[in-house]
């Protein structure tokens, strides 16, 4: 059962990194018309990301906070590692500081934390 | 002897069939061309496919007078495998088809998925999408279209759409076979994009199985090894990532600092 927690938070945790790779990346386009257009498909991400998070235990209860730690500096590690090689090539209008922001707001939306 | 000469994708009657011929009268001749569906890239469809999208046409002209209506997707397909009718409704102002959607599905029963969009959004997701330029390489209009258009890539936009295709290495055993064709599709639609290569189902189909070594049908029936797929695909995403990660870096260069 343990494992299959761990696996369940890992599959939460990669699919809530596309999410929120996804919704910075479309920031950065330099056409906001064409980025506005593409707002569904992050729910794909998203939606399998709920799943998940209904597997690890149920939606209105909240997690252990030493689970919601160490899922919130996963989430943040991964997206940022994602940004930066994506910089290192040369990406430009990337805000590396808004990563916190877009992990907080999306975990609260996903009752990971209050 | 006398010939009569048909079109090949013609509604009505099959091959074999006994007809009978007949002078037009003159008010039929007229209204011809408004029953004439437009064609392109479709080399084979069966009559009743082209009776249910004349219906179609018929019913959204009568009731939103658009600029023009558009069948695209696997109800083109040989055969009856398709899942649901995509139609883009093209017209200037945005109207609110979820009414259609029910009527049509009601009338027709077959799942409908509608897309509305401007004539310049079409040409824009056209030149610049994988998956637009995948869906229009065959299509049922009703006015007829020339989609004379030249490729626009946006590295960027790009990178944004691959992305999509990542969930196929995490989620693998969570995905049904549509889900995962969609996925793959949607990796090699890009690749063949920036490759300037034709961008169609045929070809999109070729492209899996040389690249990943896999059969498209199998995937849709979800029928592969986990463990070869995700060989091969992981190797093909990350080169298409380079790819475009290189072009964005090109892009960035010639742009100067932001």
């Amino acid at each position: 059962m343990g494992q299959n927690r761990n696996k369940l938070i890992d599959l939460f945790i990669g699919n809530m990194c596309n999410a929120i790779l996804h919704k910075i990346l479309e920031k950065a386009i330099d056409i906001p018309e064409i980025a506005s257009k593409y707002n569904k498909e992050i729910l794909n991400s998203w939606n399998i990301a709920k799943i998940y998070r209904e597997k690890i235990n149920p939606i209105n209860s909240i997690l252990h906070s030493k689970d919601t730690e160490e899922i919130e500096k996963r989430i943040i590690q991964r997206v940022k590692s994602e940004l930066l090689i994506r910089i290192s090539k040369g990406y430009k209008n990337i805000n590396i500081e808004e990563v916190e922001k877009f992990v907080k707001e999306a975990l609260r939306e996903m009752k990971i934390i209050e | 002897m006398d010939q009569i000469y048909i079109p090949k994708n013609r509604s009505g009657f099959e091959t074999g069939n006994y007809v009978l011929v007949k002078p037009l009268a003159q008010n039929e001749i007229s209204g011809r061309d408004i029953e004439k569906p437009f064609i392109y890239g479709v080399s084979k469809i069966s009559p009743i496919k082209i009776e249910i999208i004349k219906s179609i046409f018929s019913l959204i002209n009568k009731n939103f007078c658009p600029d023009n209506v558009i069948i695209t997707g696997s109800f083109l397909e040989e055969g009856f495998k398709f899942n649901d009718i995509d139609i883009l409704i093209v017209d200037e102002k945005k109207q609110d088809y979820k009414e259609l959607k029910h009527v049509l599905e009601e009338k027709i029963g077959i799942n409908i998925h509608i897309l509305s969009l401007t004539s310049s959004e079409l040409r824009e997701g056209v030149s610049s999408d994988p998956l637009y330029e995948n869906m229009l390489s065959k299509f049922i209009s009703c006015k007829r279209i020339i989609l004379n258009i030249k490729r626009k890539i946006l590295p960027k936009l790009l990178d944004l759409h691959l992305l999509k295709s990542k969930s196929i290495i995490d989620n693998f055993d969570i995905l049904n076979g549509s889900e995962k064709y969609y996925l793959t599709k949607n990796m090699i639609a890009i690749s063949l994009f920036i490759e300037s290569k034709k961008v169609s189902n045929e070809s999109i189909n070729k492209e899996i199985k040389n690249k990943l070594k896999v059969e498209a049908d199998d995937i849709k029936k979800n029928m592969i090894d986990k463990e070869s797929f995700l060989r091969w695909y992981t190797k093909e995403y990350s080169r298409v990532f380079t790819m475009i990660l290189h072009m964005i870096k090109k892009k960035e260069n010639k742009d100067g600092p932001k």
